[in-house]
């Protein structure tokens, strides 16, 4: 409860208006294509040279938490996913923004971002020490076994057809293994220089969700008709939080997700929100309306994000390992300042420590009132007319993809993407599998590589691979996962392999 | 319309594009490039010693840090050494013997001749490090297990051919054991978090990486890479201190270089005032903060310590 | 059924140039050196393979469904858009400089696929404006506020 102590430091005028700001410009930050959280927080970091310890880690905890949040609001409105985070939200939450829903999609986005993010970070506050524990139970075997456990949802992902999905997963797992190995410094597939660096994800992320879709409008011309007009619906408040609040299920599979995934040093929230959404689909009854404009998408996607936020920061706060690429960044604002995270940060600056926590957990908050109160707003961006739109999109897509590392080599890497996924796209082929694949694949081949080398070093490859209570739970549960898979494939197929035949 | 556009453009470009870089240098906010990911050592203290670049006293314009991480830094010393723009707005963080190791070792496109080294930041000496619970307390022990059980002692590292792994190989040359070294993704945090959690029995670390580990309570150091003791671990023997000729070959020196092909106006003008905006009261302030050893180094001084390092390197890493 | 469909015809190729790609990123994986390194990918490629070669002959045979393919009208829409976007990212954009290409291209974008009559003097004021205004934005949220560091203007 030692929390409660420093709560009033958070509310002293400067360093409330500095959460306000940490949080306003998180979310604009967050909405801007191509700028992930560990890029805004970096780019926040300068500024907290000039102010004390507690309140530069006041301003980075809100714009941390806030950016996670804002990412929706491109992948709502634009299909642009601001970080790997985001790419669930968007196969939702686009698809009710553009049958008017817009305001509705970014209302649940934001209330279940809150409640997930609130409770991520209670979990921080009053389990660190367990968690410190089981964040570090996770060795390379089990980072191996917990990326295939993600190739298997890869299958049932946003997708008609298991084969096709599983196809798009290799396509990613594939793009993964571009540019030089990272442990022995080979290359390969390296037809152009741009590919030296590989495939950059943000980048990557933008060429696949947003090109498809400029290029969709393109392809439906110069229309005059006024049918295209979208009916931007007004939402209550009150509404969403009832429909955030009846949708238990989504919204605990979602907190619950992140929070285990986000702890996990290496795999992080790169893939909360999509384990997170695969998971609601399998459980829900409602599970054919995924995909269409459903609103538990949208919920456990984004309560998974934010859940994400907090236990994130354990390994960082608590042994003084940052756990994800944000957690580095936030690392070096500490730094700074001369605050060594671990138990020096605990005893010796308890202040620091405990502002900063508090600072997120208001920060969620205040994300919240504001992100709500901007929703109905943001959601006439559907309005926009097709041809604006359109050229919007592009010229985001370009200048979101360069900005990640000044580098003309990812904005041609993410065109070349995006013009394939269109074509691919038209043929039952889906960017979410191959999105996720390339986020697994380094994780699986790093880990593999890693632990092999470390096992024929000591046990050899089957005990170290095979051994061990954690390992044999992640084995059964890529197992039952497939299982499942292949199961409701074949169900599903002899209810409707009648329809599917066409053309 | 596009056509004329373009010939418009081409004209211009031919106009602007051949007048020299006046002595007005810089003129516009300039980039300098780390081949690190954001949240590492290097890209942290590349942020500090930059960050007093927009004072008048100094270059007079921001510089902003852009990361290309990958591959130990493969990729972003590719980068800079083929696509840069050698007009003096780009420059480019080095680290040493990083880079040169990858390019005696091969499959790079680089070498000590693609750049032009401005001034050196930083120098931080590897540790050997174990867990805080390991029954190893001195490098000898390390050593004793290892020759008991060769190549059976696991110890982790920031990958391959980095300042991690000649440490490495120096200490397997020095004390003629075989051990087995394992690369991490992810950096030095990553070799940190493999001792931390036990994944494998010691490791070679950054020296701040390390102090900060040991402050928490979480791993021994026993050993430092370097001709000296280090001021921030007065009490932690060097190598050589404990009967192994393992010299500062490891010793990460991190500082800025441009392309080759910068016009020498750029490189005297950078070599004459880098060194002096190293040497802020406020750049040393949070460098020391931070835990990270500060050594200014000249443009000269540089120059010597590459070629020095390149005989070294080429040395140790002729049997692999 | 003689001849296949649109669609059908061109979820064949579609899915035969996936088969393409997977059997020469499996050559290539089996044929360079070191193999250490192409553990991954001679894995990935194998099964790539496999699966696309099965959804290849499923296009061929028609088991399967096909997605919307794409019609002849949509296609000539679709051209002239993708060229100038293609030009824009591929040359404009490091050519002429970031935010004039991306003006130049944004208009042209514009009025290609703007429904309002071309005659009209409103239409094009209304069309320089939106794109003064998208440069502005674009101009103050990377160049300004985020200092991303583009490539030399050609013109300023």
């Amino acid at each position: 409860m030692e929390f409660l102590y420093y709560f009033g430091d958070v509310f002293t005028p400067v360093s409330f208006g500095l959460l306000l700001l940490g949080t306003i410009g998180g979310l604009i930050l967050g909405a801007t294509p191509g700028l992930s959280p560990t890029m805004a927080v970096a780019l926040l970091i300068p500024f907290t040279f000039h102010l004390q310890p507690v309140q530069g880690l006041i301003l980075l905890g809100a714009a941390y938490t806030s950016t996670v949040a804002g990412g929706a609001v491109s992948a709502i409105l634009l299909k642009i996913p601001g970080a790997p985070a985001n790419i669930a939200t968007t196969l939702d939450g686009h698809t009710m923004a553009k049958q008017g829903h817009g305001a509705k999609a970014l209302q649940l986005s934001f209330l279940a971002s809150a409640i997930g993010g609130v409770i991520g970070v209670l979990l921080l506050i009053f389990l660190t020490p367990v968690l410190a524990q089981w964040a570090l139970a996770f060795g390379p075997s089990h980072l191996f076994w917990l990326a295939i456990l993600g190739v298997t949802v890869i299958g049932s992902l946003d997708t008609a057809s298991v084969v096709k999905g599983l196809l798009s997963g290799c396509i990613g797992l594939w793009l993964a293994t571009i540019g030089f190995d990272d442990i022995m410094g080979a290359q390969r597939f390296i037809f152009h220089p741009a590919l030296g660096g590989g495939i950059n994800i943000i980048a990557a992320l933008i060429g696949l969700f947003a090109i498809p879709q400029v290029l969709t409008m393109f392809a439906k011309g110069r229309r005059n008709e006024g049918a295209e007009v979208i009916e931007v619906q007004k939402h209550s408040v009150l509404d969403a939080m009832r429909e955030v609040l009846s949708r238990p299920r989504a919204l605990s599979i979602g907190t619950i997700t992140g929070s285990i995934i986000g702890l996990i040093p290496g795999v992080g929230g790169q893939i909360a929100g999509l384990v997170a959404y695969d998971q609601t689909k399998k459980f829900s009854p409602e599970r054919e309306k995924f995909g269409k404009g459903h609103s538990e998408g949208v919920i456990a996607a984004e309560a998974a994000n934010n859940a994400m936020v907090g236990p994130s920061l354990v390994p960082l706060l608590t042994l003084s390992i940052p756990g994800s690429p944000t957690a580095a960044v936030l690392l070096g604002g500490l730094l700074i300042h001369g605050i060594f995270p671990g138990t020096d940060l605990f005893d010796n600056h308890p202040d620091v420590a405990w502002t900063f926590i508090n600072s997120m957990l208001i920060g969620q908050v205040l994300m919240c009132i504001f992100g709500l109160y901007v929703a109905g707003l943001a959601a006439r961006v559907a309005q926009v007319p097709q041809s604006v739109m359109a050229a919007v999109v592009l010229g985001l897509a370009v200048f979101g993809s360069y900005s990640v590392q000044s580098s003309m080599g990812d904005v041609y890497v993410m065109a070349s993407l995006g013009v394939m996924m269109y074509f691919l796209e038209r043929f039952g082929f889906s960017a979410a599998p191959l999105v996720l694949g390339l986020i697994l694949g380094p994780i699986a081949e790093a880990n593999f590589i890693q632990g092999s080398m470390i096992a024929n070093a000591t046990d050899g490859l089957g005990a170290y691979f095979l051994g061990g209570t954690l390992n044999i739970l992640l084995i059964a549960a890529v197992i039952a996962s497939i299982v499942y898979s292949a199961w409701m494939e074949l169900r599903s197929r002899r209810y409707t392999s009648k329809e599917e035949i066409m053309g | 319309m596009k056509k004329l556009v373009a010939g418009v453009a081409l004209a211009l470009t031919a106009l602007t594009g051949g007048a020299a870089i006046a002595e007005a240098y810089p003129e516009r906010p300039i980039m300098m490039m780390v081949s690190y990911g954001a949240g590492g050592a290097t890209d942290f203290q590349a942020r500090i010693v930059t960050m007093t670049a927009g004072n008048e006293d100094a270059l007079g314009m921001p510089i902003a840090i852009i990361n290309k991480p990958g591959a130990g830094g493969r990729v972003g010393w590719n980068w800079f050494a083929t696509q840069a723009d050698a007009d003096g707005y780009t420059l480019g963080a080095y680290n040493v013997p990083h880079f040169i190791a990858q390019s005696i070792k091969g499959g790079v496109q680089y070498s000590t001749d693609s750049f032009e080294p401005i001034a050196n930041w930083g120098a931080d000496p590897a540790v050997f490090v174990v867990a805080a619970d390991s029954e190893m307390n001195s490098m000898d022990d390390v050593v004793k297990f290892a020759k008991e059980n060769p190549g059976k002692l696991t110890f982790s590292g920031a990958g391959l051919f980095v300042g991690h792994h000649i440490a490495a190989l120096q200490l397997e040359k020095a004390a003629g054991v075989k051990m087995a070294y394992i690369p991490t993704k992810g950096g030095g945090a990553a070799a940190m978090k493999a001792v931390i959690a036990g994944e494998v029995m010691g490791g070679v670390n950054n020296l701040s990486d390390a102090f900060r580990a040991q402050e928490a309570g979480n791993v021994k150091i026993l050993g430092v890479f370097d001709l000296e003791r280090n001021a921030f671990l007065p009490d932690v023997p060097t190598l050589k201190e404990q009967g192994y000729d393992i010299d500062n070959a490891s010793v990460n020196f991190r500082g800025i270089m441009v392309p080759k092909g910068t016009p020498q106006e750029v490189i005297d003008k950078l070599a004459a005032s880098v060194p002096e905006m190293f040497k802020n009261g406020r750049v040393s302030k949070k460098m020391d903060a931070g835990g990270s050893p500060m050594h200014i180094m000249t443009r000269d001084e540089v120059i010597e310590m590459w070629a020095a390092r390149e005989a070294t390197l080429k040395e140790l890493l002729a049997g692999l | 059924m003689s001849t296949p469909s649109l669609p059908r015809l061109q979820h064949i190729i579609a899915s035969g140039l996936v088969a393409v790609v997977g059997i020469w990123i499996a050559w290539i994986s089996y044929t360079q050196q070191p193999a250490e390194a192409f553990l991954f990918p001679r894995l990935i490629s194998s099964v790539f393979v496999v699966l696309a070669i099965w959804t290849f002959i499923k296009a061929l045979m028609g088991w399967t469904k096909v997605g919307h393919g794409l019609t002849v009208h949509e296609f000539a829409n679709l051209l002239p858009g993708i060229v100038i976007a293609l030009i824009y990212i591929f040359w404009a954009a490091k050519g002429l400089g970031f935010y004039t290409a991306g003006a130049i291209c944004f208009f042209i974008l514009l009025s290609l696929y703007d429904p309002a009559p071309h005659r009209e003097l409103r239409t094009w004021i209304r069309r320089i404006i939106i794109t003064a205004g998208y440069t502005a934005v674009m101009y103050g949220l990377f160049a300004m506020l985020l200092k991303v560091y583009t490539p030399r203007e050609i013109l300023f």
